[in-house]
């Protein structure tokens, strides 16, 4: 195992009931890497990321995270799931806060951040989302881009070392797609580790080094963005980009 | 006119009967919804549980007693436990303690499992993406309940529990055939006095009607106070 591989996954099978989700499936992410999860609905591209983060317990196959298999019972996976920061398709901002506080409840409720520190880091993010003013709003408030890009704030608020994204602009009117989208490329930029699940192939192929094409719970094709959007190999990748291009 | 003559008549004449009635059926009803709501989110908890046996006792429990009348519970716990020898003591100095206790524990059983159930679908009517996003962030299962499910919850629980509040001081009319002095035990003992069965009946349902009403205006007024606190 290289020593900068951050996420190494083996042999991941999950199963709902006699369905197999995801067959075996083994890869590897390194450290500051940016990587695109592209596929058809139902091939196991949402499963896998939640299977990454353990909100969906794995059958069998081992998920070693910084070298330390989080499957095992006798980790700790919340200590993990800090160091993994989340973004889901519906946001899922806590609807009964307010922005500053659906922001700093966890840096002060775990990591125990002074409440001074948490809201200054808060307010400074915030400014990088252009959404300082909305901090004493409601998540009922706000649109749906907005709430998105507050809900990515609220997980690089705990400093992990990977965000997964779980089709962030899916549930997103179309003229609100682009601010998400530019606060995922400026945070690419700055190296964060991404994980992506996305519909957006032109995010896939411009921001991100590397896609997966996920489909029928195996990874169909791995390969730099470029190579996979440019030459794709297997026959159902070609179909699949033909109609989604 | 002369209904309401009559029944004016019978409440100026016997108004320490109904008196004593609405205070032991407030009484009755006060430690019902008391008992009721500490068991029944107890049985909640049980009911939402990852240990399995808990859930299936919760869940037994639950449905038995939603599916047999509060009647039979009752007559079941005065008159049917006795005969085993389970019996509850005697308290010289509260009058009736026996009956008391045998019908605030049979509403309390009763209420419990209706109460567990409003709380319990309170909760899971709270998107599980709210749950998801807690975890996600490293937050404990009890931290996520506490700080973002239950919040939210009550917000489904409270007119829920509210009718089911209702209801208990409705039911507990209920105990008047164990021997309870409730409101409607003594209204049938003034019936029994002046034959006007119309009129006691009339003034019995006015009263439980205030009571009700009250309690369910009171409780509207919590609600708006909790949404005003969110918004």
């Amino acid at each position: 195992m290289a020593a900068n591989e951050m996420i190494q996954v083996s042999n991941l099978t999950k199963k709902f009931g006699k369905l197999t989700v995801l067959d075996n499936i083994s890869t590897a992410f390194r450290a500051g890497e940016v990587v695109s999860i592209i596929g058809p609905s139902g091939g196991g591209k949402s499963t896998f990321l939640r299977c990454l983060n353990l909100l969906e317990v794995p059958t069998s196959g081992q998920i070693l995270f910084d070298g330390i298999n989080i499957c095992d019972k006798k980790t700790d996976i919340n200590l993990h799931r800090q160091k993994m920061g989340m973004v889901f398709q519906q946001f899922n901002l806590f609807e009964n806060m307010n922005v500053l506080r659906n922001l700093t409840a966890a840096p002060i409720k775990i990591k125990k951040t002074p409440r001074e520190e948490a809201e200054q880091n808060a307010f400074r993010l915030l400014d990088r989302v252009g959404l300082r003013d909305k901090a004493a709003s409601y998540p009922s408030q706000l649109s749906g881009g907005q709430k998105q890009r507050i809900a990515i704030v609220r997980a690089l608020m705990m400093e992990p070392e990977v965000m997964l994204f779980d089709e962030p602009t899916s549930a997103l009117d179309p003229e609100m797609i682009g601010e998400v989208l530019d606060v995922m490329k400026a945070l690419a930029e700055s190296g964060m580790t991404m994980i992506v699940v996305t519909h957006e192939m032109r995010f896939a192929r411009e921001v991100s080094a590397r896609t997966l094409f996920l489909e029928g719970g195996h990874i169909e094709e791995d390969k730099p963005s470029h190579q996979l959007f440019e030459n794709p190999e297997s026959p159902r990748l070609i179909s699949f980009l033909k109609k989604v291009l | 006119m002369t209904f309401f003559t009559n029944a004016w008549q019978t409440l100026e004449k016997y108004y320490p009967f109904f008196l004593e009635g609405v205070e032991n059926t407030l009484i009755i009803a006060f430690f019902s919804v008391f008992f009721g709501t500490l068991l029944g989110i107890l049985m909640a908890m049980a009911r939402l549980s990852n240990i399995k046996p808990f859930k299936w006792l919760a869940t037994a429990y639950i449905e038995f007693f939603r599916g047999t009348p509060l009647m039979v519970q009752l007559m079941f716990i005065f008159y049917g436990l006795p005969m085993i020898g389970v019996t509850f003591p005697d308290v010289p100095f509260i009058e009736n303690f026996q009956r008391f206790a045998a019908g605030i524990v049979a509403m309390s059983l009763n209420s419990c499992a209706y109460v567990a159930e409003v709380i319990r679908s309170g909760i899971q009517a709270v998107d599980s993406g709210q749950m998801e996003a807690a975890r996600s962030l490293g937050f404990k299962k009890s931290q996520s309940m506490m700080m973002v499910v239950l919040p939210q919850a009550i917000r489904n629980i409270l007119p829920a529990l509210g009718n089911e509040f209702v209801t208990v001081i409705k039911e507990s009319s209920i105990v008047s055939v164990i021997g309870i002095a409730d409101l409607m035990y003594r209204t049938n003992g003034v019936k029994a006095k002046n034959y006007k069965t119309l009129e006691c009946l009339f003034i019995a349902a006015m009263i439980y009607f205030v009571m009700t009403f009250v309690s369910s205006r009171l409780i509207a007024l919590m609600e708006r106070r909790l949404r005003r606190g969110r918004k």
